[in-house]
């Protein structure tokens, strides 16, 4: 039983890695196009134990910085604090309730959008207010609609109870 | 002493937390060759399939999209070059009249935009084509409306490139009729959707007027990175000026990175590329 839940988690989150990729062209302004590479990262952080969580953060950090390396080393930091405290906020608290998880995936982009533009320093003054009050946000708000869309479609899947 | 399993675990954690801060750490820390070096492996090696993915995906997108005015495009072109083998024939008569060398080719390559998640990917993107298509670090890169970037590190068959927005981008510019020159550089101020340059180290005495525009002066040491006449932007207003000897200039982008998604990658920038933005005007 564990073997084929883990087996479908496995699935949605390459579902998650592959559909980031092909989608991206047709997604419009890439500012606010959701992020679903931190998508599946959030998706196994929820389920997994903090520890992995953070590995898994590393890795796709360390993806993330290699396709954009502005700031190489920003993302993996970013990943691995984001994963690693959404691991711990899901063993501490987690409503299985669809607005939060949605709420989740809004803070869990905002966090990484913050730590990477203030790790890297390349964004100053009021570029860096616009990024972080008004662009991050929005792409916060994107990926949170598209991860409760995808909790909702795929719930049995992730073996998720969302209460009524 | 033994540990509780419970205890042990959130150790086992802690520990793994720690590692991947060391490691990310380490990774901001280490110098840019060696940074460059592990972003091109994982390129050219895990995410390599992802990535042919993507590229495929915008091409299924820019043929859908852009159809109809490839179509139109293709017309008016067709029109144009039937004027062309005259224009060249009077060219080469003149040139050999003038004892002047032959024109230099263009030589360039089309590229694909690869889009990226991250908020800096303003600053930075990655292009479809790479070492194996004659790409090399430092070639600039233009999209239809003028100048995009430059090639800042390559791999086989991809390619990171250096925005105008980033830091670190300079370019000696200089206004069309090619009398007052300066550098640009980004605007550290600018909101991010007004994509605002600076035009620095104008002449105090040198008057700019608001519309002007600014194209790439094709001067360096030994030889310019940008070739000349590339559009960069245009004067917007007056910024700061510096002591009373030079003036600063804004200048709104040619280019809006957001939106660009195919670009060109000029592999010989000695050249002069002014004629190929310039729309032609009525004739004296």
């Amino acid at each position: 039983m564990m073997i084929r839940i883990r087996f479908r988690l496995v699935a949605v989150l390459l579902l998650l890695v592959v559909l980031h990729f092909v989608l991206r062209p047709f997604l419009g302004d890439l500012r606010v196009a959701p992020d679903l590479l931190l998508l599946a990262l959030l998706v196994y952080a929820i389920q997994a134990r903090p520890g992995n969580a953070a590995i898994a953060g590393c890795a796709v950090g360390l993806v993330a910085d290699a396709l954009t390396p502005v700031a190489f080393g920003a993302g993996i930091l970013a990943h691995t604090v984001v994963a690693y405290l959404a691991a711990w906020g899901k063993a501490v608290f987690f409503a299985e309730s669809l607005p939060v998880s949605a709420g989740f995936f809004f803070a869990g982009t905002w966090l990484r959008d913050v730590l990477v533009l203030v790790t890297g320093g390349h964004m100053v003054e009021r570029t860096l207010l616009w990024q972080l009050a008004v662009w991050s946000p929005l792409k916060a708000l994107t990926t949170a609609a598209v991860g409760a869309v995808a909790i909702l479609v795929f719930r049995r899947w992730l073996d998720v109870r969302i209460r009524s | 002493m033994t540990l509780a399993p419970d205890s042990f675990s959130s150790r086992r954690d802690t520990i793994a937390f720690l590692l991947c801060l060391l490691l990310a750490f380490a990774a901001r820390l280490a110098p840019a060759p060696v940074q460059m070096t592990i972003s091109n492996a994982i390129v050219s090696s895990i995410l390599a399939p992802f990535l042919y993915l993507q590229e495929q995906s915008a091409v299924v997108r820019a043929s859908r999209i852009e159809y109809l005015t490839t179509v139109e495009d293709r017309d008016s072109v067709l029109l144009r070059a039937q004027e062309v083998q005259a224009l060249t024939e009077e060219n080469e008569r003149l040139r050999a009249l003038l004892g002047l060398r032959a024109r230099l080719p263009v030589h360039h390559v089309p590229a694909e935009v690869l889009q990226q998640a991250l908020p800096t990917a303003g600053l930075m993107a990655r292009l479809s084509v790479g070492l194996d298509d004659g790409v090399q670090p430092g070639d600039p890169i233009v999209a239809p409306s003028g100048l995009y970037g430059i090639v800042q590190s390559a791999t086989g068959d991809e390619a990171a490139a250096l925005l105008w927005t980033h830091p670190d981008f300079r370019v000696s510019a200089m206004t069309a009729d090619g009398t007052v020159f300066g550098i640009v550089a980004p605007s550290p101020s600018s909101e991010p959707n007004t994509a605002l340059l600076e035009l620095r180290g104008v002449p105090f005495q040198e008057r700019l007027a608001i519309g002007v525009e600014v194209y790439t002066s094709g001067l360096g040491s030994p030889v310019s990175v940008y070739p000349r006449g590339v559009p960069i932007g245009t004067v917007v207003g007056v910024g700061v000026e510096e002591e009373g000897w030079s003036r600063t200039y804004l200048v709104r982008a040619a280019v809006h990175p957001a939106s660009v998604s195919h670009v060109i990658v000029l592999t010989d920038p000695t050249v002069d590329v002014g004629t190929a933005f310039r729309t032609p005007g009525p004739q004296p």
